[in-house]
């Protein structure tokens, strides 16, 4: 049951972004912060944004 | 690169498990999908509950999962996990990363999952329950899961390559031009009629409008509160977002109630109309952390909660089917959408069944976190069952109401009379006794002034919604609170769709306009950003605003025009997974693409020549343009005859399109099949995977 939540928990991650953030850290060898998130919205939104979304 | 495909040997093919028990387990499931969709199929004249047709679907898609989805892995695409995935071969922490196959699973649901599968079998149970039932759940086993499937592996196999790509390389320059063109016509119908929806679920309905007026601000505090308050808490910040979402469907009663306040959000059509033309560019001219990526963390978590609690009141509250198996509209006479049960059932429900935008998710981000190749059978196929499951759930809600008020609340005026009372005397006529009486009590309950010609599938879907949740005993009495949470669910989802497709779009168009002028082309250049994001919005305003002056309500002529279409991008993603399929395995394999091909392009065609050249008005739009012309003219008579005009041209259009991918795709298969041509393809080569299995 543990595994089940912890499992729904990481797809809420991925779903808001959290762990594409967590990425980015790692990436770029860097620790949270907020010019460091404004950084990653800048870099990851705008290119996310011109996926299609489903009807 | 062009490379032979590598055969995986025997000792790597998946072994069945093939035990006595096992056996008999897989015998029960057959036996119970059997007796299920028996009870279902021969039920006459009595109320049937719902929780058949959910065993019934429920126990085809697993034995669809587990037998004919593992063929195909093993056989038509030699599945083989020790091949290295995109995901690791390319990874760059970015787009390409291994991910868990749960999670890859969910972020491919949530981006597949949009409002058709919800709308689509509303408006097709205008047939009865039966129909739309079976062809979800045969549909999504042999055709729509196949397609994701098939598209996913092959992306997989190239690096992660889009639709478009695989379709140049495969078959040829005309089927990436013809791929870019359709998706692009898509998306503008698309956006025309799921706005269309929107605005037929808000008209005159003060409480609907308040909460959906409240989201933008709502959206706009959370982008601020995630750009300087919290960086980075989007978990925390959606939660917000939810607790302010549910304060403003509550507070929307009182704004209804009151005589100062109802004025201020009470709107015609054109006028909402309008309003989502200019929300539209707006919202594909913002930065996207101020408005876009906060709607949608918040529209995605609640789409998610809420088919999670649609599921759950299907199956413990059990809901029985009220409307019939089928309707006297199987004839084509119905007055939702015109045309017989065969070809428009098919294409009025697309997503929930097959659906051609999965492809270009299947090869969009998805193949880039997949981590084992065999992880693309319950990515790809596993998800389309799920969706196939939310649209039986969507048919469940709307064949749950009595089916005099289904008739009611979706039919348009012009099929059932102008005034209440004309328009119950029409559907009792047709069996479906319904009272004036019964719907103003509806109404009431569901904090509506009236429940009448509410076309588009979204107001019946809630009002079904709320009947089933608000049929729990500690829920009683809040149909009206249950009633407008569905239509926020749906209008939220629907605007979401709306804002990101219109910025797809402009993209998409510049991309097209940038090959005739490079300048235009360019993202950043702020006057070809709003001229292309002027032309998105203005091609599908049009197309909205044609829906909400059409006489028979819009729904009637955009939805099969919406759905025609779809299914076409999945009759071109099917074509590329065909001569996929011929250049590994010859045609020993062809079918499994080639079947549900042949059935979409026979539907696809047979429908579209329908609803161009049909002689009665309300089919065929060329004949609905002379009526026009020979009826009495008014002062939007020019206007209405052009629009059934462009229709017929926009449908024509479609189908030269698909015919071209399709005569340019036999030329390749022929080409292979007699040898002309070497088997050669895409394919990156194989390369021995380093990954765990379960990484």
């Amino acid at each position: 049951m543990r595994r089940f939540w912890r499992l729904l928990w990481d797809v809420l991650r991925e779903i808001s972004d959290e762990r594409a953030y967590a990425l980015h850290l790692a990436r770029h060898g860097v620790q949270h912060s907020p010019e460091e998130w404004r950084r990653f919205c800048d870099e990851h939104w705008p290119k996310a944004s011109r996926r299609a979304g489903c009807c | 690169m062009s490379t032979m495909i590598p055969v995986q040997p025997a000792s790597a093919q998946p072994k069945p498990r093939s035990s006595i028990g096992w056996r008999i387990l897989w015998g029960a499931v057959a036996v119970l999908a059997a007796f299920a969709m028996g009870a279902i199929a021969q039920s006459r004249g009595e109320a049937v509950n719902s929780m058949w047709l959910v065993v019934a679907a429920g126990c085809t898609y697993l034995l669809g999962y587990r037998f004919y989805a593992a063929f195909i892995a093993a056989r038509a695409m030699t599945l083989d996990n020790r091949r290295a995935t995109p995901a690791e071969r390319l990874r760059d922490g970015h787009d390409f990363e291994p991910t868990n196959k749960w999670i890859v699973f969910g972020h491919h649901f949530a981006a597949i999952a949009g409002p058709g599968p919800l709308v689509g079998p509303t408006l097709a149970a205008q047939f009865g329950y039966l129909p739309g039932a079976l062809w979800i759940v045969i549909g999504a086993v042999l055709g729509g899961a196949v397609q994701d499937f098939v598209v996913l592996f092959a992306s997989l196999r190239r690096d992660g390559k889009s639709l478009g790509q695989m379709a140049r390389e495969e078959i040829g320059k005309v089927g990436e031009f013809i791929a870019l063109v359709t998706v692009l016509l898509i998306m503008i119908i698309l956006l025309a009629v799921i706005a269309l929806v929107v605005v037929n679920a808000l008209k005159d309905s003060p409480w609907g409008v308040f909460t959906i007026a409240a989201t933008m601000p709502i959206a706009i505090f959370m982008g601020l509160y995630l750009r300087y308050a919290r960086p980075g808490r989007v978990m925390e910040c959606s939660l917000i977002g939810f607790v302010l979402l549910m304060a403003a469907v509550s507070g929307g009663r009182a704004v209804s109630q009151s005589a100062a306040l109802a004025p201020w959000f009470t709107y015609s059509g054109v006028a909402l109309a309008l309003a989502l033309i200019i929300y539209g560019f707006l919202a594909s001219a913002l930065p996207v952390w101020l408005l876009l990526a906060p709607r949608g963390y918040l529209s995605t978590l609640v789409k998610l909660g809420v088919v999670l609690l649609l599921a759950a009141g299907v199956v413990f509250l059990r809901p029985e089917l009220k409307l019939p198996a089928f309707t006297r509209f199987v004839d084509g006479t119905g007055p939702i959408f015109a045309g017989r049960i065969f070809p428009f059932c098919f294409i009025t429900i697309a997503c929930g069944a097959v659906s051609g935008f999965h492809s270009l998710i299947s090869s969009g981000t998805t193949p880039k976190m997949i981590t084992k190749e065999k992880h693309a059978l319950s990515v790809g196929y596993g998800c389309m069952l799920l969706e196939s499951l939310v649209a039986i759930m969507a048919l469940i809600a709307a064949a749950s109401l009595d089916p005099g008020v289904y008739f009611a609340v979706n039919s348009p005026a012009a099929a059932v009379g102008g005034t209440p009372q004309a328009a119950v005397q029409t559907i009792t006529n047709w069996g479906f006794p319904v009272t004036a009486g019964q719907m103003n009590a509806l109404a009431n309950e569901a904090g509506e002034r009236t429940l009448f010609y509410r076309t588009g599938g979204a107001p019946s879907l809630a009002l079904g919604m709320a009947k089933i949740f608000s049929s729990a005993e500690w829920n009683r009495g809040l149909i009206a609170f249950w009633y407008h949470f569905a239509i926020m669910f749906e209008v939220l989802f629907i605007l979401t769709t709306l804002d990101s497709g219109t910025r797809v779009g402009r993209f998409m168009l510049q991309d097209l306009l940038g090959q005739v002028w490079p300048k235009l082309g360019e993202t950043g250049w702020k006057p070809g950003m709003l001229a292309t994001s002027g032309g998105i919005v203005a091609a599908w305003g049009y197309f909205l605003y044609q829906g909400v002056v059409d006489p028979n309500g819009g729904i009637n002529s955009l939805w099969p025009l919406f759905g025609i279409s779809n299914q076409l991008l999945a009759a071109v993603a099917l074509c590329a997974g065909t001569t996929i399929l011929i250049k590994m395995h010859g045609a020993k394999y062809m079918w499994v693409t080639g079947i549900p091909l042949v059935w979409l392009v026979v539907v696809c065609f047979t429908a579209g020549w329908q609803k161009i050249f049909a002689d009665a008005p309300a089919l065929g739009f060329l004949a609905q343009a002379r009526a026009l012309q020979a009826g009495p003219h008014t002062a939007v008579t020019p206007q209405l005859v052009f629009n059934a005009r462009l229709d017929a041209g926009v449908t024509a259009v479609f189908l030269v399109l698909v015919a071209a991918i399709l005569i340019d795709s036999a030329r390749v298969w022929i080409a292979v099949l007699a040898g002309n041509r070497k088997p050669a393809t895409t394919e990156t080569p194989f390369v021995l995977s380093a990954l765990p299995e379960e990484a």
